[in-house]
C-alpha cells in the first residue's frame, strides 16, 4: 500500500497502547497493529460524534493519485470533552494529520493517536497523563 | 512536552482549580464549569468527610476509579494472582476479544470499571450508582431487606443489591448475578454463583477506599479481594453515553488476552 500522504513513523506505540487503555472499550493489541503505524495527511469528509467511540473519518490520496476514505476511531466524544475538545474542533472540509496504527482486519480502518492541523500544529495527542 | 493540546489542556484544569479552590465545601455546592463532564486534570479535593445529619459519612458525589479496567488482577494485593479452578481456565482460553460483552455495549457489573465516572445518590431506602459507562445504574436497597432465594431470585447483569452501615462504611452485598460479563477487557470471567461484598469508606473529601470480596465458588478456588480509590470529580456531571454507533466488534477477530495466558496455564499443568 503506498500513499503519498501515508506514511510509516517510528514506533510511538507506547503513548497510543495508553490511550487504548484510557479508552477501555476494548483490547488495542486485538484490533491495531502496533507495528504498522500510520500517518495520513488528507480532508475530514465526516465525523461521528458517537459512543463508545468518536470517528473522524478523512479522503486520503495516494501516489496514484486514487482517493480512499479512512476512518479513524478516536476516544469516546466523553473522554475527547473531558480533555478539552469540543464536537466541532474537527470539521468537515478540515485539512488534518492523523497519526495512529492500522486496524488488523477493518478495512481502511485505524486509531488516531495524535492529530494536527494543516499547519501541523497539535489539535490532540494522546497522552499517559490524560485520562478520563 | 510538545503537545499543544495538553498544555493548553493543563491551563484550563489550573484555572478550574483556582476557581473551586476556596469554595469546595460540597460538590454540589461549586460553580458551574464550562466542561459539563468535568476536568479529568483537577486533583481530587481534600477536606474532612463531609456527613448527612444523622452523621453518617455522604458518599453523594461524582467518582471516578481509574484502576484495574484493563485487567483486574492489578486491583489485588501485591503478589497475588486470581484463583481460577481448571474449568474456568478452559472457559477463558476460548474467549474472543470480540465476545466482551462489554464491546458489545452490554452492561458493565461490578467489580468491573470503565473510564468513566459515576455518581452515588443516597435516599433513606435506597443508594443508586449512576454509571455513565454504557448508561447504567445500580439499586442496593437499604431497607433492611434480605437477598431473595430460590426462584425468587432472579439471576440479572447486576445483580440483587442490600446494604447498610458499619459505622463509617458502607457495605454493599450482591448476589444473583448472571455469568455473562467480564471483569475487564482482558477477559476474566465469572460464574452465576458470585457473591461480591463491597465496602465503601469515603476517607476524605476526595477519597472513597473500596474493598471488594468476590466469592465465587464457581469459578475461583477461594475468595479474593479487590481494592480501589475512586477521586470525586469536583463540579462534574455525568454525561450521556449511548452506545449506538459499536464498529469494533465486528472488526475483531483475536484470542482474549485471558485466553492466551489460560491456554499456558492450561498446557503448564498438563
Amino acid at each position: 500500500m503506498k500513499h503519498r500522504h501515508l506514511r510509516l513513523f517510528g514506533p510511538i506505540a507506547l503513548a497510543f497502547q495508553l490511550s487504548s487503555a484510557a479508552s477501555a472499550h476494548h483490547s488495542f493489541s486485538a484490533q491495531y497493529d502496533s507495528s504498522k503505524p500510520v500517518e495520513m495527511r488528507g480532508t475530514v469528509t465526516k465525523v461521528e460524534w458517537t459512543n463508545p467511540h468518536a470517528r473522524v473519518y478523512i479522503d486520503v490520496r495516494d501516489d496514484t493519485g486514487q482517493i480512499a476514505n479512512w476512518n479513524f476511531e478516536m476516544a469516546s466524544p466523553n473522554i475527547l470533552v473531558r480533555n478539552g475538545w469540543k464536537q466541532n474542533t474537527v470539521k468537515v472540509g478540515d485539512r488534518i494529520t492523523v497519526s495512529g496504527y492500522l486496524a488488523r482486519k477493518g478495512e481502511r480502518m485505524a486509531i488516531a493517536g495524535a492529530v494536527a492541523d494543516a499547519n501541523g500544529k497539535p489539535i490532540f495527542e494522546s497522552n499517559p497523563d490524560i485520562r478520563p | 512536552m510538545r503537545n499543544g493540546a495538553f498544555r493548553i489542556s493543563v491551563v484550563v484544569a489550573a484555572a478550574c482549580v483556582a476557581s473551586v479552590s476556596g469554595q469546595i465545601t460540597v460538590p454540589k455546592t461549586a460553580p458551574p464549569q464550562t466542561r459539563a463532564g468535568g476536568s479529568i486534570t483537577t486533583k481530587a479535593p481534600s477536606g474532612p468527610t463531609p456527613r448527612k445529619p444523622n452523621g453518617q459519612p455522604d458518599l453523594t458525589g461524582v467518582w471516578l476509579r481509574r484502576a484495574g479496567i484493563v485487567n483486574i488482577e492489578q486491583m489485588l494485593p501485591k503478589g497475588e494472582k486470581l484463583p481460577f479452578l481448571p474449568e474456568t481456565l478452559r472457559r477463558m482460553s476460548l474467549l474472543k476479544s470480540q465476545d466482551d460483552p462489554q464491546l458489545k455495549c452490554l452492561p458493565v457489573a461490578t467489580p468491573r470499571s470503565e473510564p468513566y465516572p459515576f455518581r452515588i445518590v443516597e435516599t433513606p431506602s435506597h443508594i443508586f450508582i449512576l454509571m455513565e459507562a454504557v448508561h447504567g445504574y445500580r439499586q442496593v436497597f437499604m431497607d433492611g431487606r434480605k437477598h431473595p432465594t430460590g426462584d425468587d431470585l432472579q439471576l440479572s447483569w447486576q445483580g440483587h443489591s442490600i446494604g447498610h452501615w458499619e459505622g463509617n462504611t458502607l457495605v454493599v452485598d450482591t448476589v444473583g448475578f448472571n455469568d455473562l460479563t467480564w471483569f475487564d477487557n482482558y477477559g476474566h470471567v465469572h460464574s452465576d454463583k458470585m457473591h461480591v461484598v463491597e465496602r465503601f469508606t469515603r476517607t476524605d473529601l476526595g477519597h472513597l477506599n473500596a474493598s471488594v470480596l468476590v466469592d465465587d465458588p464457581g469459578a475461583y478456588s477461594r475468595p479474593f479481594t479487590l481494592n480501589y480509590t475512586a477521586e470525586l470529580m469536583p463540579t462534574a456531571e455525568l454525561m450521556e453515553y449511548i452506545c449506538d454507533n459499536e464498529q469494533d466488534a465486528p472488526n475483531i477477530d483475536a484470542p482474549a488476552d485471558a485466553a492466551i495466558d489460560a491456554a499456558k496455564l492450561l498446557k503448564e499443568q498438563r
